[in-house]
């Protein structure tokens, strides 16, 4: 941790009866602007924690689909990359953030609509429609 | 005791090497995670939560064996994802087996039964089948009806041929500490080895953030279920870990004791969190910034956990590495752990209905703000 953040005393972590999760924000769609360097490092930290595929644009122009795993922050864009897989391509990648001109999340996200709510509602309405061995289903691999 | 004299003085033996060569920092149980795919679809988990394209790739046999060998752990988990869809599951195994390497297989047991034949029966091997509680418990937590019943036929198969078996369950806020006990009396007279528990943990790529137990819960809730033990009860675990879920004892987490590896690398800084990958365990070591992680950093993503991942580790060095904590882990290992002031907590607890599964609560105290 280098920046300012939450942080609990031993005493709140101790008397802790919920624990508060991470809040995930709704990023299906977003196209962050990225004007300045710090604006790119954070955008890609939120591509880090999203739950589908984002698309790169290079400075170079090429369009790269990926599904980001790994940020490497260095002292600066020329020494801090992010790795991914692409959806053609078997082996792990690496671009610069220097690189970047644009990033856009454009896939979809893979948690929204799986919560535990949603499994409560969908389970009491298909109960009361009279259905037998409800349950949900992995999505297909298409 | 649930776990076998060889395990143990396997684990003894690796722990006090390690003590005695002054290595301060090397994992215990490796967490390895061949592919993401899974069988199921339980809400709210956050292991399975990718695009297809990366459900669909999975670690090759080698790059397991490379993994396991790197690390040099003598225990190796295998969750995932569901193990069993890995088309080369048996082949990892097999090499895991051949290299002594003491394996739980975690798995929803769906495919278990018809699977049991490509296996050999070993010491190294045990099948941890995934039950979250009683039939109705553990069906709506796995958010499908009839799983609970096609699991257990797995188990009985299984032990039928003379694998060993464990359950693994894991518990949100919600749970109903009586149905929790009645459910170790079903899966002891099944004939499994032992029971595996954990209080549940916010990863966070789950879509669900607001059914994570806090401390003061988890051990209010763990001195009701292990508190006045039946004999039949055995648990494949660390009984100073067990005690720690109690709130018996203090532990800080030991991060790097159950690392995970999977098909981006070794994942920093545990099986939980997803802060980055090395590519080398001796890499995870170096680059890991580890007093930015547990309870007394004060990281608030570390706050809730009580985790087995982190301080199972911590329990079993105590365990093995002192003479204190080897009395203490014996004396654990037969206690049943007599508590009146427990049981008074089973008699408030309501029966087990799905409502509390759901609710969702505000913590009563705000974290501080404050700068590192």
């Amino acid at each position: 941790m280098t920046a300012e953040v939450q942080k609990y005393t031993l005493e709140q972590v101790e008397a802790l009866e919920l624990a508060p999760g991470t809040e995930h924000e709704n990023l299906e769609g977003w196209v962050p602007a990225l004007a300045t360097a710090e604006d790119l490092r954070q955008a890609l930290e939120k591509a880090l924690d999203y739950r589908g595929d984002v698309t790169l644009t290079l400075k170079s122009g090429e369009r790269i689909e990926a599904y980001i795993f790994d940020c490497h922050n260095g002292s600066g864009l020329a020494d801090s990359w992010v790795q991914y897989f692409t959806p053609s391509a078997p082996e792990k990648r690496k671009v610069g953030y220097a690189e970047i001109a644009r990033l856009e999340f454009t896939g979809k996200d893979r948690a929204a609509g799986k919560h535990w709510e949603d499994w409560v509602k969908k389970y009491n309405e298909r109960k009361a429609a009279g259905e037998k061995n409800i349950g949900l289903a992995p999505e297909a691999l298409e | 005791m649930a776990i076998p004299i060889s395990q143990m003085g396997t684990v003894a033996g690796y722990v006090l090497k390690k003590r005695f060569t002054g290595v301060k920092q090397y994992p215990l149980v490796l967490m390895l995670e061949p592919l993401f795919r899974c069988s199921l679809a339980c809400a709210g988990c956050g292991k399975v939560q990718y695009p297809p394209h990366i459900l669909k790739k999975q670690l090759t046999p080698e790059e397991c064996f490379a993994a396991v060998e790197e690390c040099g752990a003598p225990m190796v988990s295998i969750p995932g994802g569901e193990p069993l869809l890995h088309p080369q599951i048996v082949e990892i195994v097999n090499g895991l087996v051949a290299r002594k390497k003491y394996i739980y297989l975690c798995t929803n047991a769906l495919e278990l039964k018809k699977r049991l034949p490509e296996f050999t029966p070993s010491k190294y091997l045990t099948f941890s089948v995934h039950l979250d509680g009683q039939r109705e418990h553990h069906d709506f937590s796995v958010c499908r009806e009839g799983t609970y019943d096609i699991a257990v036929e797995g188990i009985q198969e299984a032990v039928r041929r003379g694998f060993r078996v464990t359950t693994n369950a894991t518990f949100f806020d919600g749970t109903d500490p009586n149905s929790v006990r009645a459910f170790f009396d079903e899966v002891m007279s099944m004939g499994v080895e032992g029971v595996v528990l954990s209080p549940g943990y916010s990863y966070e790529k789950a879509p669900d953030q607001n059914r994570f137990l806090g401390r003061a819960r988890v051990r209010r809730l763990f001195r009701a279920i292990l508190s006045n033990r039946k004999p039949e009860w055995k648990f494949n675990m660390s009984p100073l870990f067990l005690e720690f879920l109690m709130g018996k004892r203090n532990y800080e987490c030991t991060p790097w004791g159950m690392p995970a590896y999977n098909i981006f690398g070794w994942q920093k800084p545990c099986y939980l969190l997803q802060e980055g990958y090395a590519s080398s365990y001796k890499e995870l070591l170096e680059t890991t910034k580890w007093e930015d992680y547990g309870v007394a950093s004060g990281n608030p993503k570390c706050a809730n956990c009580m985790v087995s991942c982190g301080y199972e580790t911590t329990a079993v060095i105590d365990g093995f590495g002192s003479m204190k904590g080897f009395v203490a882990m014996v004396r654990g290992t037969f206690s049943k752990y007599r508590d009146l002031s427990a049981l008074k907590l089973l008699n408030e607890a309501l029966p087990g209905t799905h409502a509390p599964l759901i609710r969702i609560e505000q913590t009563e105290r705000a974290p501080e703000e404050t700068t590192v």
